[in-house]
């Protein structure tokens, strides 16, 4: 009985994670569109919500990653499971609240490893895995989207040169439309498995599926792909309403080449089985479309947050994950530790979004974002 | 070194790296040449000059092609794994 509410807690959280991820993530996948003036707010949020639903059934292999490569399957538990979730969220809210720069992929690797080393110690970690699949491709892939949207712009740019502005720019509009619909769907690919894997590795624990036959139930796999996806279409909404402000200044061939390159990498690391951030591989790719015009058109400052941020973001979220652990283990092992920690996770969200809010409202109208 | 083998998947790594930059930059190059022929073939058009204009829109037509035939067989390699 304890168990199976266990069970259910871990889920709903895990799907929570799941739509927090895609509310977050909106930004990355229709603002490129949506400067240009490629496809209206509507349209794209729209399409992005329906593109990230199909993404998330294209491929298992991340998922894979998540719930064999990272950490001793057998040794997993579902409070573990629990306070990784719960330290990834805890980092998400607390980046998103001082504003910086995260990725809520790597936020949730780093909180469920760190909840495994404070239940198991170092030895229930594949270091090995965690370096090889997910520290290193992560450091890989933004210079990797930034070195494909450079290349891809310059090239473009001495093809196009002695065409006239207003074509040339319809023609990368209407190009637009597939770039940023195939960039949605490599978001629903990569990220919604992330929380496949975590919750089929909870459904191990809980003894549903053998720990050495690999399975991602087709119940995971809907309910992921709606989580996201309902989150993608959240998000929009709060992004159609920040756009006046926070508008990112490309040409048509800019996002185009930004989108093309972000939707390759990230599609291809899929293949792989590598679990990426895609704010982190969009990042890089704007970034290498703005330089391939103009080096200095870069904001070289951002991009050193977000080198901070990357940094952090493993230990951090590991770190809250451990002392997750540790306070639901105070309570035992059955359901009461969750059931509190979660109620605490909750209060917090809604004072630090109520607090947030109303930060937001007392500030003029320019400085909003 | 033999360690860093080991615990990289040097292939996967490798393979991720020059799938990206050929589709990447490969899609980038070819929509631009459609773009390219759209464009011209509409000039040579407006011009009165119909070989010129069909030449160009055959170059659009083909480059749209092979853009759409990356990202299906993109989404088809994916699905098969």
């Amino acid at each position: 009985m304890h168990s199976d509410l266990l069970i259910i807690l871990v889920v709903a959280t895990a799907l929570a994670f799941d739509f927090t991820n895609g509310f977050h993530d909106t930004a990355n996948v229709v603002a490129t569109s949506i400067s240009t003036r490629a496809l209206s707010p509507r349209v794209a949020v729209t399409l992005a919500a329906i593109l990230n639903f199909a993404g998330a059934f294209i491929s298992l292999k991340v998922a894979a990653t998540i719930a064999t490569g990272i950490v001793d399957s057998g040794a997993v538990t579902m409070p573990i499971i629990f306070a990784g979730l719960i330290g990834a969220s805890t980092w998400n809210l607390a980046t998103w609240y001082f504003g910086l720069p995260s990725s809520s992929s790597h936020a949730l690797i780093g909180g469920v490893v760190g909840a495994m080393i404070a239940a198991n110690g170092t030895g229930a970690v594949q270091f090995g895995g965690l370096l090889g699949k997910v520290v290193i491709p992560a450091f890989l892939s933004p210079l990797l989207a930034f070195l494909v949207a450079g290349l891809g712009i310059v090239l473009t740019y001495r093809l196009v040169a002695r065409l006239r502005p207003g074509p040339a720019g319809r023609g990368f509009r209407l190009g637009q439309i597939f770039s940023g619909g195939m960039l949605a769907l490599a978001h629903g690919t990569n990220d919604a498995q992330k929380t496949m894997g975590v919750i089929t590795l909870a459904l191990v624990a809980h003894g549903d599926i053998a720990k050495d036959k690999f399975a991602v139930p087709h119940w995971v796999v809907i309910s992921a792909a709606s989580a996201i996806a309902l989150g993608t279409y959240v998000g929009g909404w709060r992004i159609i309403r920040t756009m006046g402000t926070r508008i990112i200044k490309m040409d048509p061939a800019q996002g185009f080449t930004a989108q093309t390159a972000g939707a390759a990498v990230v599609l291809a690391a899929s293949h792989v089985g590598f679990p990426l951030s895609t704010t982190h591989v969009m990042a890089g790719g704007v970034m290498g479309a703005g330089a391939g015009k103009r080096v200095s058109a870069v904001r070289w400052g951002v991009a050193g947050n977000m080198a901070i941020a990357w940094l952090l973001t493993l230990p951090a979220a590991a770190a809250v994950g451990a002392t997750t652990y540790g306070a639901t283990s105070l309570f035992g092992s059955g359901v009461l530790g969750p059931a509190i920690i979660a109620t605490i996770a909750i209060v917090a969200i809604v004072v630090a979004m109520t607090r947030r809010a109303r930060e937001l409202a007392a500030q003029p109208a320019g400085a909003k974002s | 070194m033999i360690v860093a083998t080991a615990i990289v998947d040097t292939h996967a790594l490798l393979q991720l790296v020059y799938v990206s930059l050929i589709a990447g930059v490969g899609i980038c190059v070819v929509y631009a040449v459609a773009v390219i022929g759209v464009t011209r073939s509409s000039e040579r058009r407006r011009a009165d000059r119909r070989a010129a204009s069909a030449l160009y829109a055959a170059l659009a037509t083909l480059a749209v092609a092979a853009c759409g035939w990356a990202m299906v067989t993109g989404i088809a390699i994916m699905t098969k794994k």
